[in-house]
């Protein structure tokens, strides 16, 4: 990552990110994470307990989120913190478009506060209630 | 049934190695289409893999909290990250249950995360918060 400060100011708004999330990549997501909860792998039991089919893992979708926070401020490490509230599932094929804006500075303390939420191409707001603390100076090691 | 005597209950998932080519693979699963931003990183989210999964897990199957996994909802997370996190690293994770709440005929669990090095620095702290559907008790 960039080793310079940050400067950003309250109301600069990130770089959006859309992502097209596919059947293959929940599937890889399951198996890199470990998360073989069926409701996200077998199209027939999801169906079973009320789904409309499989989703993707909540935590994809973060993770998504996250990578466009990391992009957009110069790297993973300048991420202090990220969370959101899963509002919506993400189902596979829907594109999954991550917003947000700079609410507040802190110099002194060297971060600044991102609002974030996803919606998804279908129309529903997939993560809300986003929230990320971004580091501004350089990374410790 | 989960209920507020299960609060303070703690889950511990000691010893997790985080290896170079599961956090790739990770890494390329969030990317999809998308080129790795940062192929040498281990994207913050791992912390699922190192410390949500292992203790979440051992929630899951804990009998005496009884969880209905076909009703259960992730509702929110968030996570704090104070140290980098790099591939070699060892790390020991806790999850504790800070509270169980009922509202509106569903089950809130709160569950704290934490996460630290083997020379004990905190690496990642956060919060999951469980929702179970459907008519409690």
């Amino acid at each position: 990552m960039s080793d310079t400060l940050l400067t950003v100011r309250v109301g600069d708004v990130m770089t959006p990110l859309s992502r097209r999330v596919t059947q293959d990549q929940i599937n890889a997501y399951a198996e890199a994470s470990g998360d073989h909860n069926p409701i996200h792998v077998n199209e027939e039991f999801a169906r079973m307990v009320g789904l409309p089919g499989t989703i993707a893992h909540g935590m994809l979708d973060l993770g998504i989120l996250t990578d466009a926070v990391a992009r957009w401020a110069g790297g993973s490490d300048r991420v202090a913190a990220i969370g959101c509230r899963f509002s919506k599932p993400l189902l596979p094929g829907d594109t999954i478009t991550c917003t947000g804006t700079v609410v507040e500075v802190d110099e002194e303390a060297g971060i600044a506060v991102l609002s974030l939420e996803a919606v998804s191409d279908r129309g529903d707001r997939v993560l809300t209630n986003g929230r990320a603390e971004i580091r501004l100076g350089p990374p410790r090691s | 049934m989960p209920d507020p005597s299960h609060a303070g209950r703690v889950y511990r998932a000691p010893g997790l190695v985080v290896e170079a080519e599961r956090a790739r693979a990770f890494a390329e699963a969030i990317a999809g289409d998308d080129a790795v931003a940062e192929p040498e990183a281990v994207p913050p989210t791992f912390a699922a893999v190192y410390c949500l999964f292992p203790t979440l897990g051992q929630l899951f199957g804990d009998p005496e909290v009884g969880l209905d996994l076909a009703g259960l909802i992730h509702g929110e997370q968030r996570f704090s990250f104070h140290e980098p996190v790099r591939p070699g690293d060892v790390i020991d994770s806790q999850a504790r249950i800070a509270s169980v709440q009922e509202k509106r005929g569903m089950t809130f669990i709160d569950v704290e995360l934490g996460a630290a090095r083997a020379d004990g620095r905190t690496v990642c702290s956060g919060r999951a918060l469980l929702i179970m559907r459907g008519a409690a008790g």
